[in-house]
């Protein structure tokens, strides 16, 4: 294929970022630029999924859709290497529909330095895509530091509550993990290096490496530390709840829809099949912590009086499955946490979004201040209920699709810890109702005048919810496209 | 001397000329145009040094092409601060031909001190640029800290010429030759030999300030007027970079110059970013982090053996650019008096945008945060770190360089997140020259950061 697609996916953005420069101090103009450049990104990545099924038909090695390779840095051996497979393909839709949805929802509440905000959301949009599709572990490490910046600035300037506090907490507990998978990518390298005498960092050269299971344990726990903090795990999660909190509302989505994202994408792409004899043995370990944050992250959940923070808490929970799934490293339970990790993106974005629309209205987040929306706020209160429901993991819509195979997957090999997950599904039933109890239906509280949602708002979440049942309805397509991969992944024949 | 080596030593010339003809011409008639004609001989002496390639050897003095990069390289930094000293001393009154004529007299110090060939020469470049600078760093007679800094760089750059001309001579008593090509060539180890050696390299630990030869820095830096600062940061650690690089073939096959190395490294970087973390004033603080950074160039140097000398370099490049944008800002943003209280740069992203941006620009990379030159030179240091098997320093380096990212980050988030309330001073517009001081570290940064391979293959060609 002639046209490089990754290369405009990832650029794209960032050339928007040059568009807005004339822009700049006109909110009425830049505003759509942005917006112009993110449905273009998701044309592209609608584009790609319409004809994966033809780019299938002459895949690349090791099954991948599309690859674009270039020599970059030739004296460090680092190369520009990107490459599209069923996974990654998702995971750019995702991100493609959800930086929609993010610009589409701060479209009125941001009021200052409009320009600088749409940038940096344009920069990170080519971060997260970048990280989505490099193959090249040095390109990889770039755009996964990369997407920091912009996080970092979001939460900074356009967050609430102690917004300095939290955006320097969740960039020193990304750069302590990133820092050290850095030495580990490079001792990767060097071992490489040695043993064939050339020096790459391409995915597909670095799995050829043989290592020592002590070298390689060494290195998967710098890799896992910096994913674990990204995904989170317990007991590396506690930047997340503050950096959801005090971020604005499309930092929140961001954060919560395609950051945690991150962090078990390149576990899968990269952490197990470069180690897999230390992941195998780590897996007791990844269970025991995945089990720990569903029941803590959940608990906690059910004590929080601030919305925002009860839904970050909940994150941590639903992401504990995907660990649970990955951890499996089995067809079944590993498409179940890779659709998990759409499902929750889509979900816990459209929460977030709900939430920050209430709180523009209300300018309060206190579960305490609400009760009886839904005679003031019906529409608000359908949608929320219906996105409710669908975090509880309820048959039909997509959370319940996600949990249901991760289970079915993980039961075979390990019961009790299936058992276990299982029980821990009860609990977001638990929260969740309480919170919807609490807000929607329970009587007035406090007297509030708060207007119900206006057309673009009730556009962003009626798309969310269409996705949400549609992937709860019928997520064959997508497991569909996800087949290949992930039966390259674990070692069988596609 | 025949045409080439004439040819060849021409910036020299035109430097040394241009010193002198700006003192002449000051005496006649003062004012801001000298600092144009200062800039037009440092461009010269740059762009004759790209553009002829030629290499030639007399006596004290090889020009090759190890000192034509470092030519370039240092002429370079001395155009973008004197760039920034334009402005900077014309609001100040400091007028007079004396700062031009020093700055390209230090030029021509630092140059000869990365062409010389024989100690003596060595001894002289470097004396000569520290000298300039012992005048530069108190220019400001009205600053109550410029005396004091003054005095304290006077006091610890004499003991390091000290040490230096010690451990120049004792090399003499046991070697019996000056020319570091000889000197190279007799590799046999005798405890004269040693002990003139870790002189020398003591005295350059002073003017690279590594811990625990760092004390003056702090001090000094936060004295001297900014663009001297810019330029003591930079440039003059960089031809004594250049001077290291030359000194060390002589003692490699010592083993216990690695041992030196790695204690050099580790204290510097330890030291210099846990002092950093506890400043409030952002010039002290730069100053902490720059003997931090020097701790990561050491480093290099450590894994010299494995391909760590081309690291040191890049890592002194990216260090000067982003050396000069902060220390550039700081002089851009300051009136009357230098804007050194953190508390100072509340919400100045915003009032004054490029400025802001410069400065964010190399603070991201002095934290080693792609995509800028402070990411590719980490990633050159610590892959030569562990190719050399200096696992442990390297995990320390790279936990210290953690420690860091607070420290520059807490100046982002002072630039840009916090609101500029009871900051009633206006930041004084920037001049087209003070745009170009900060454009061209800028821009080198970010294409560092992007496209680096043209420098390390360059850097692989001129180092051995």
């Amino acid at each position: 294929m002639s046209i490089p697609i990754l290369s405009i996916l990832v650029f794209l953005p960032l050339a928007g970022c040059l568009l807005l420069l004339p822009a700049w101090n006109c909110r009425r103009l830049a505003r759509p630029i942005a917006l112009v450049v993110a449905l273009t990104e998701l044309t592209l990545a609608l584009w790609l999924y319409a004809s994966w099924k033809g780019l299938a038909v002459n895949p690349f090695p090791q099954g991948f859709l599309l690859l674009e390779d270039a020599p970059w840095i030739p004296a460090f051996g680092i190369r520009y290497t990107l490459a599209l497979d069923g996974i990654s393909l998702l995971m750019i839709m995702l991100t493609a529909i959800v930086f929609c949805v993010g610009l589409a929802v701060s479209w009125d509440s941001i009021k200052e330095r409009t320009s600088l905000f749409l940038s940096m959301m344009l920069v990170m949009e080519a971060g997260i895509m970048g990280v989505f599709l490099a193959l090249d572990l040095a390109l990889f490490y770039l755009f996964w530091e990369m997407m920091l910046i912009p996080m970092f600035f979001l939460i900074g300037i356009w967050g609430h509550g102690r917004r300095l506090y939290s955006t320097l907490k969740f960039f020193l507990f990304t750069m302590s993990g990133s820092l050290l998978m850095l030495l580990a990518i490079i001792a990767l390298h060097l071992l490489y290096a040695q043993q064939t005498g050339v020096s790459s960092f391409q995915l597909q050269e670095l799995l050829k490496v043989q290592l020592p299971l002590e070298t390689q344990l060494w290195l998967y726990a710098a890799f896992f530390l910096a994913f674990a903090i990204k995904f989170p795990l317990f007991p590396l999660h506690t930047w997340l709840p503050d950096a959801h909190t005090d971020a604005p509302t499309a930092g929140s989505v961001i954060l919560a829809g395609l950051l945690l994202k991150t962090g078990s994408y390149a576990l899968i792409r990269f952490g197990y099949p470069l180690f897999p004899q230390a992941a195998q043995m780590m897996t007791p370990l990844f269970y025991s912590l995945a089990l720990i944050g569903i029941f803590y992250a959940s608990l906690v959940a059910f004590a929080q009086q601030d919305m925002k923070r009860l839904i970050a808490y909940s994150s941590i929970g639903h992401m504990g499955y995907v660990a649970i799934g990955i951890a499996a490293w089995q067809p079944v339970a590993l498409s179940g946490a890779i659709i998990q990790m759409a499902n929750h993106g889509v979900t816990t974005a459209a929460l977030f979004c709900m939430v920050g629309m209430l709180d523009e209205r209300a300018h309060t987040r206190e579960i305490a201040a609400f009760g009886g929306l839904w005679g003031k706020l019906p529409l608000w209160s359908f949608f929320f209920l219906l996105f409710a429901v669908t975090a509880m993991g309820v048959p039909g819509l997509n959370n319940f699709v996600g949990e249901f195979l991760i289970l079915a997957g993980t039961i075979k090999s390990s019961p009790l810890v299936a058992v276990l997950a299982f029980c821990g599904i009860v609990f977001p039933l638990i929260y969740m109702v309480r919170l919807v109890q609490e807000v929607v239906f329970q009587k007035e509280r406090q007297p509030l005048s708060l207007n119900d949602l206006n057309p673009r708002e009730i556009g962003i979440l009626a798309i969310l919810a269409l996705l949400d049942i549609w992937m709860g309805i019928h997520p064959a397509p997508l497991l569909e496209m996800l087949h290949v991969p992930v039966q390259l992944l674990t070692g069988g024949t596609p | 001397m025949t045409a080439e080596q004439l040819l060849a030593i021409m910036p020299l010339l035109i430097l040394a000329g241009g010193s002198v003809l700006l003192l002449l011409t000051g005496a006649v008639r003062p004012g801001g145009y000298l600092y144009g004609i200062a800039a037009a001989c440092a461009a010269a002496a740059l762009i004759w040094s790209i553009a002829m390639p030629a290499d030639a050897v007399m006596p004290g003095l090889a020009i090759t092409s190890f000192s034509r990069f470092f030519s370039v390289f240092l002429y370079g930094t001395g155009l973008v601060a004197l760039l920034l000293a334009w402005e900077y001393n014309c609001r100040r009154g400091i007028t007079g031909e004396e700062f031009p004529a020093t700055l390209l007299f230090a030029l021509t110090g630092m140059g000869a001190a990365c062409a010389a060939n024989n100690l003596v020469m060595l001894f002289i470049g470097l004396e000569s640029f520290t000298f300039a600078f012992y005048i530069m760093v108190a220019i400001e007679r009205r600053s109550e800290h410029g005396g004091e800094a003054g005095l304290k760089y006077l006091l610890n750059g004499t003991l390091s010429a000290a040490l230096l001309s010690m451990g120049i001579a004792l090399i003499y008593c046991s070697r019996g030759t000056l020319r570091l090509a000889e000197l190279v060539a007799m590799q046999v180890i005798d405890p004269l030999f040693i002990a003139g050696s870790c002189l020398v390299l003591l005295g350059l630990a002073f003017k690279l300030s590594l811990v625990p030869a760092h004390l003056w820095t702090p001090d000094v830096y936060q004295g001297a007027p900014a663009p001297v600062t810019a330029l003591l940061s930079t440039a003059s650690k960089a031809a004594s970079l250049a001077a290291l690089l030359l000194f060390i073939p002589l003692v490699e096959s010592w083993r216990g110059i690695h041992d030196i190395f790695w204690m050099l490294a580790l204290l510097s970087f330890v030291s210099g970013n846990l002092a950093a973390l506890l400043q409030r004033s952002i010039k002290r603080m730069l100053a902490w982090s720059s003997i931090a950074q020097m701790g990561y160039v050491a480093l290099s140097l450590v894994a010299a053996p494995s391909g760590g000398r081309p690291a040191a370099v890049f890592y002194a490049v990216m260090y000067a650019a982003a050396g000069l944008a902060t220390f550039g800002a700081v002089s851009l943003l300051s009136g009357d008096h230098d804007r050194d209280e953190l508390e100072q740069y509340r919400g100045l992203g915003y009032r004054n945008p490029a400025a802001g941006a410069a400065l964010a620009v190399a603070l991201f990379s002095l934290a080693g945060i792609p995509p800028t030159a402070g990411f590719m030179a980490k990633f050159a240091i610590f892959a030569a770190a562990l190719r050399s098997g200096e696992t442990s320093l390297a995990i320390m380096a790279i936990l210290t360089a953690l420690v860091a990212v607070f420290f520059y980050l807490r100046v982002v988030v002072t630039l840009y997140m916090k609101s500029p309330e009871g900051q009633p001073d206006h930041a004084p517009p920037l001049s087209v020259a003070g745009m170009t001081a900060l454009a061209i570290p800028t821009l080198t940064t970010l294409f560092l950061g992007i496209y680096p391979q043209p420098l390390l293959e360059l850097l692989k060609r001129i180092l051995p």
